[in-house]
């Protein structure tokens, strides 16, 4: 731990740590104004009530002064102190399925790392196509990618961010000058970002989003239905984001022979295949299979937390090995922010707002789906996606029931894009963990990220206007 | 019989006559004034506690051999006392020795060796040792003190220091706690080695605490002193001039080096508030010009220098170097104390010490009042005062002081 001293003038330093204090008083002001407003006509005194706390939130989401969990928590508290929603409603939203599915999700992916089997065939796929440099940065890519596709990105990011590092310094790359290793390093990033958004797995923002929907609408959407719909946006963006990162970094070395090496001493170090490994990989496949083929029967996340006590019964894990890939913070954040949602659309409030700020100057549903990727996608690069999804999502379910759209495409129009986030390292922790190992700045990131966003904006609203009607999806 | 010139009616000149030439008491007196005898480990601050007039402490040798030629004689009247200087006398208080000098630890060691309480302070040395005497480098000037003289020394646990501490507190004689540490040669200073003490002290007392240690290798050091709790640092120079530095000083010149000291006391000023870091310069080593250049240089970047008076001990390298006249001395405090008013450093914290004539104390030598500056220093010692000195020093050490985990 290293002390620094504040030389700063100390009138200087008390105004600057009075910023706090004063914002948290200046957040209450607003909430007492709101709260205070005479209701507009068309809103229910509980409705108002629910939008001074939803601004509240949107306040203490996007600034990040207060941990996103501990403002859900808030939010949670203060719905029933408001009269928005009654204790018992309240706190039974906490109990959504999404919450329980994420829970699950995260002892899997847990039990999948700690087991080593990740890493394996992190490794084993590595090697197998990782003869060139071209061909190693498109394994790493497409790897990162199709990991995330069953497991969390940011964990995909954090298991092979090693790895790379490694290949970088066995390759003799200079940090912040070799086009390889930036492209090696946005490689690991953006393919963890793009195989995020194909399945519930990939990040707990999309079980979020349909956890919200359903407690808002009653709407469903399932595990397999949901792939469907996203998976041309996923492939799409693999083949541009590989183009994009051969052209922006084009590669300055010719042969890779050293990571060879780095490969094959980590796969000596890991050992052979053990029982754990198979058998954590057995429950993985099985419980993929059954969220396929019976997750709108038996429920996706009755499914994963049965897998979890499959995993316990046959001691492949104990609690203590799975307690650090547990994101409780996530949990508790995802559940204030289901029970706000569900406030907000319950009160009236979510179609009031829809009403008051885009109803009168969009009549299109594509139109719609546009504004709030847009919004989405812009959003997400400066705050947490989750937060972007409680955020957005109620008053996009509100907009939905104007023009008559089904709710569902206005989740999608915000799940999928709050998962795009390229630019920026504080955007996605994929994009810190690339930043932070010393190869590529922030600026590399921001100057190849933002062509990344506009054709991930643009590919997401043609899927929308061409694929989806192909599928049966009406506007 | 010549009439010896006395100082009664000024305490700064008092003080310093009373530190040179020490005071004569019968045996009845001090029965009756309750004082044991002085504490028996560090003779060198044996002595009364005496509270002049404006309330002066000081400190006043009365078992030496050299005090049966005092002027000055202690003398009790209907149970108060006075000093008395040929025909006339002045009102003072004798100060009866802290109550925890008679106590124990639980381990068995007697408080007294441990703390040794000079006005409101209370001083400690948790670690006896002095390793520029295990080098024969040490200072000419120093006899070594029994408690800090070479060898492996003795280390007093933290739990020792802590009962010594709360004795002396509830006695009221911690208003700030003196840490100090002889050398050793680590980079830190000796700071590392005091920083349990510092913590477990502000953990569980609040009271201000004051470090005496050598100046670190580098400024980082500094920076964690202030962070872990001291609130006042003294890197004491001793001598201002080069050359009688490296002669006097040899171990501090060869080990440290007067550049050191000089840069550590710069970037201490910078980081601990004003008026808190100090430095002593010993009159009547090195000629006056020099000590008062070395009051200038000080003054000017903000640290307090504070002027004991040299005092040959028994067994020093200089135990034949002659004492100044307090009429040599006296223009050199009122010196410091126009020094320190000019450069408009606070004079709050270096106070009541009964050893030293505090900068505040040179205001009796130029005849200034200096109501201001002795309201504060009242204020402080007040017990409003003192939680608001305390209060203060936690707030601020709370918004200067940044902890980086990234480490």
């Amino acid at each position: 731990m290293k002390v620094q001293i504040d030389k700063r003038h100390i009138w200087l330093i008390i105004i600057l740590k009075s910023f706090r204090p004063v914002f948290f008083l200046a957040v209450g002001l607003i909430f007492f104004y709101l709260i205070n407003l005479p209701t507009p006509d068309g809103l229910t005194i509980q409705g108002q009530r629910a939008i001074a706390l939803f601004v509240v939130c949107l306040i203490l989401w996007v600034t990040g002064l207060l941990p996103l969990a501990i403002t859900s928590l808030l939010a949670i508290v203060t719905v029933p102190l408001l009269g928005i929603l009654d204790k018992k409603e309240t706190y039974a939203l906490f109990g959504n399925e999404a919450v329980f599915f994420i829970l699950g999700a995260f002892i899997l992916a847990g039990a999948a790392m700690h087991s080593g089997l990740s890493s394996r065939i992190a490794l084993a796929i590595m090697n197998r196509f990782g003869n060139t440099p071209a061909g190693l940065l498109f394994s790493i890519f497409f790897l990162a990618a199709v990991l995330s596709f069953f497991m969390s990105e940011h964990a995909v990011a954090a298991m092979l961010f090693p790895i790379v590092l490694e290949i970088a310094k066995g390759l003799n790359l200079r940090p912040g000058k070799s086009n390889y290793a930036k492209s090696l390093f946005l490689a690991l990033a953006w393919g963890c970002i793009i195989g995020g958004i194909a399945t519930f797995l990939g990040g707990a923002r999309v079980p979020l989003a349909v956890g919200m929907l359903k407690e808002a609408t009653g709407i469903n959407i399932d595990f397999f239905e949901y792939t469907v719909m996203v998976f041309p946006t996923v492939l799409i963006m693999l083949l541009i984001g590989y183009f994009w990162l051969t052209r922006f970094f084009p590669s300055d070395i010719e042969d890779i022979h050293l990571a060879k090496a780095v490969f094959e001493r980590r796969m000596k170090e890991i050992g052979k295949t053990g029982y754990m490994e198979y058998a954590v990989g057995i429950v993985m496949i099985i419980t993929i299979l059954f969220w396929l083929l019976f997750g709108k029967s038996l429920g996706i996340a009755n499914i994963a937390i049965v897998s979890v006590v499959a995993l316990f019964i046959l001691k492949l894990v104990r609690w203590k090995d799975i307690e650090e890939y547990v994101n409780w913070g996530i949990i508790l954040m995802y559940g204030g922010a289901i029970t706000l949602g569900a406030s907000m659309e319950k009160s009236g409030a979510a179609v009031w707002i829809a009403n008051a700020i885009i109803g009168d100057w969009t009549n299109s549903p594509l139109l719609v789906i546009a504004i709030f990727s847009l919004l989405t996608i812009l959003l997400t690069e400066g705050m947490s996606n989750a937060a972007v999804i409680a955020i957005l999502l109620p008053v996009g379910i509100g907009m939905a029931s104007q023009f008559n759209m089904e709710p569902k495409l206005i989740t999608y129009a915000i799940a999928v894009p709050a998962g795009l986030a390229f630019c920026f390292p504080m955007s996605t922790p994929a994009n810190a963990i690339a930043v932070s190992s010393g190869y590529i700045t922030t600026k590399d990131m921001a100057k190849a990220g933002i062509g990344m966003m506009v054709l991930a904006w643009i590919v997401f609203n043609m899927t929308a206007r061409f694929y989806w009607p192909m599928i049966g999806v009406k506007f | 019989m010549k009439k010896t010139k006395t100082y009664l009616h000024n305490p700064g000149y008092l003080k310093v006559e009373l530190m040179l030439k020490g005071i004569r008491v019968d045996g009845k007196v001090l029965k009756k004034a309750n004082l044991d005898k002085c504490r028996d480990v560090a003779n060198i601050t044996c002595g009364l506690d005496i509270i002049l007039p404006h309330n002066t402490w000081v400190t006043v040798p009365y078992a030496d051999d050299f005090v049966n030629d005092s002027p000055y004689e202690l003398i009790e009247s209907e149970g108060k006392f006075f000093v008395r200087g040929g025909t006339e006398s002045v009102n003072v208080s004798v100060v009866p020795t802290p109550k925890f000098y008679r106590l124990k630890t639980t381990t068995g060691i007697s408080l007294s060796k441990i703390g040794i309480v000079h006005g409101g302070h209370v001083a400690i040395t948790p670690a006896t040792q002095c390793d520029f005497f295990n080098k024969e480098i040490e200072c000419r000037y120093c006899a070594g003190n029994p408690d800090i003289k070479g060898g492996k020394g003795k280390t007093y646990s933290v739990e020792d220091v802590l009962e010594t501490v709360e004795a002396a507190y509830k006695e009221g004689k911690a208003e700030i706690v003196y840490l100090s540490i002889g050398f050793s040669e680590t980079p830190d200073g000796g700071i590392e080695f005091l920083k349990p003490y510092i913590k477990a002290i502000k953990k569980h007392f609040n009271t201000l605490i004051a470090v005496e240690a050598l100046p670190p290798k580098e400024n980082k050091w500094i920076d964690e002193t202030y962070a872990v709790g001291a609130d006042s640092v003294l890197y004491n120079l001793e001598i201002f001039d080069s050359k009688l530095f490296k002669d006097i000083c040899p171990g501090r010149a060869a080990l440290i080096g007067r550049e050191r000291y000089l840069n550590a006391l710069q970037y201490a000023a910078t980081i601990f508030p004003n008026g808190t870091v100090a430095s002593h310069l010993i009159v009547g080593l090195e000629p006056i010009e020099s000590t008062v250049a070395g009051i200038d240089f000080l003054a000017g970047i903000g640290v307090v220098p504070i002027l004991p008076l040299y005092k040959p001990s028994a067994g020093a390298k200089l135990s034949e170097c002659k004492m100044p006249s307090t009429e040599v001395i006296a223009p050199v405090y009122g010196y410091l104390y126009r020094a320190v008013t000019t450069n408009k450093i606070n004079t709050s914290w270096v106070r009541d010490i009964s050893v030293v004539t505090t900068p505040l104390e040179g205001r009796f030598f130029v005849d200034d009042n200096a109501r201001m500056q002795t309201f504060i220093q009242n204020f402080y010692k007040s017990k409003l005062g003192l939680k608001t000195a305390w209060s203060l020093a936690t707030l601020r050490r709370k918004l200067r002081v940044k902890l980086d985990h990234s480490d």
